[in-house]
């Protein structure tokens, strides 16, 4: 096979950047495609991450791709009577400027040796014998094909390029939230995330606030995607109803996306050829609607595992299935419980998110979201004495 | 009957929603624009659901192809 690259990379976000670093310094000849003009735009997200991954991928980030560091979370009840404000290690992170931040993680990638290609955007897969073996892109408005032994489809939400190499991505309503965002000015914000639960503000979601400076911040609501009518008539209505906080807020951005918070993709994720990486994946937490970091994270297997596999020539999918063999081991565990534990909130009405915010303190919280439930058991148990109700929808977590 | 969708490109903020659920690739994202196949759609609306700005309707009518 006449191979132009030993490892193509599609989409230059989080996880299609380190893919490509990883793979570049393990000594590959790399291409990585964008569509866009300027990556990271336009921005379709919250913005906010746990700092603890930018040491742990050993990011090289410019000054102004971090907006605004934070140090905790602040949850509020829907009927605002109980917030609870969780200041942990496990907290601190930061709000990023996704147009800074994405380019910073190309830099790193191109500085590793990898070929960015840039607003070029891949519309086909190259299949030959039941195997991807390239993609066809449009360089210059030309389109040119491109060979590699393995090809990373690291496109988001849309996911285009592992679709039409034959993996199903297609993202489901049920397992999928939208959301819309405004970053506004005149908010004032202190170093904290806020995040409002309320079946009746933002169903099978949340209202949140992200600061992004001293009075700018990211106001943004996901719903379930079975509910109507959409985000933008629930954040609007949110907005509207809470002049205290809000009143004085202009928009001066707006920014909206998928969040598919199913089961990860691991073994689904790979095919002949091929691996997917990313939210592309559907490689997003269950709760909170994260992406970016589990983005990089999944990224940087994806580049090491077909680097190795480029090298020794063996780009079927029983060899790249290490890749989900790593990611089950490494992730999936984790993201499974989450997802059961999405499976239970959603189920709750505003009053029965009511009494558990009257009975539980941060600490309680924090094991609750991390999947530690016998740790907050004998509380559980006290406020399903007062709602029976709740009985039957906690057992799953037991 | 068939139905149209029909996207309100003064409403799209191109988030990939719309392209995400779709099951048949009918639409996809040009650079800064929304594609919509009408040669592809099946009508399932779900792009109509999934779309958090409402600018995707599902009209009922005949398909313009």
């Amino acid at each position: 096979m006449n191979a132009d690259y030993d490892v193509i990379v599609v989409g230059c976000g989080p996880a299609g950047a380190l893919a490509a670093r990883a793979a570049a310094r393990a000594g590959c000849k790399v291409a990585a495609f964008d569509k866009r003009k300027e990556l990271g735009s336009p921005v379709r997200c919250g913005e906010g991450m746990g700092s603890h991954w930018i040491k742990e991928f050993g990011v090289k980030l410019s000054p102004n791709a971090v907006s605004a560091n934070i140090n905790g979370s602040v949850l509020v009840s829907p009927d605002w009577k109980n917030k609870v404000t969780i200041r942990t290690p496990e907290t601190k992170g930061v709000v990023i400027d996704r147009k800074v931040f994405d380019k910073d993680l190309a830099i790193d990638a191109g500085r590793a040796g990898a070929d960015i290609f840039i607003h070029s955007e891949v519309f086909d897969v190259i299949k030959e014998g039941g195997k991807v073996s390239g993609v066809k892109a449009y360089i210059d408005g030309k389109p040119q094909e491109f060979r590699a032994p393995v090809t990373i489809a690291a496109d988001g939400g849309e996911s285009t390029i592992a679709r039409l190499a034959g993996i199903n991505t297609t993202a489901t309503l049920y397992d999928s939230d939208f959301g819309v965002e405004y970053e506004m000015v005149n908010v004032d914000c202190e170093d904290l995330i806020e995040i409002y639960f309320s079946v009746a503000d933002a169903p099978r979601g949340y209202v949140w606030i992200f600061p992004k400076g001293k009075d700018v911040a990211n106001v943004g609501v996901g719903i379930g995607g079975l509910h109507a009518p959409n985000a933008r008539f629930y954040l609007d209505k949110w907005i509207r109803a809470h002049p205290e906080r809000l009143g004085k807020a202009k928009p001066v951005a707006i920014k909206g996306g998928i969040i598919t918070v199913g089961a990860p993709m691991t073994d689904s994720a790979v095919g002949e050829g091929i691996i997917v990486a990313g939210t592309a994946a559907h490689q997003v937490d269950p709760i909170h609607g994260g992406g970016i970091s589990l983005a990089m994270e999944a990224g940087k297997i994806a580049g090491e595992v077909a680097a190795k596999n480029a090298m020794a020539g063996t780009c079927d999918r029983r060899h790249l299935l290490e890749y989900g063999a790593i990611y089950k081991k490494l992730r999936e565990p984790k993201l499974l419980k989450r997802l059961l534990l999405r499976k239970v909130l959603e189920k709750l009405n505003d009053d029965d998110m009511n009494a558990i915010f009257a009975h539980l303190n941060g600490k309680d919280i924090e094991h609750l979201l991390n999947g530690r439930f016998p740790s907050v058991a004998a509380k559980m148990m006290k406020i399903m004495v007062s709602r029976p109700g709740l009985v039957k929808t906690l057992a799953a977590l037991a | 009957m068939s139905a149209v969708i029909e996207i309100d490109r003064r409403l799209c903020i191109y988030c990939n929603s719309c392209t995400g659920v779709c099951p048949v690739l009918a639409n996809t994202l040009r650079e800064v624009v929304v594609q919509h196949d009408p040669q592809k759609c099946i009508d399932c609306g779900a792009c109509v659901k999934a779309c958090p700005m409402g600018a995707i309707k599902l009209r009922k009518g005949k398909k313009s192809v």
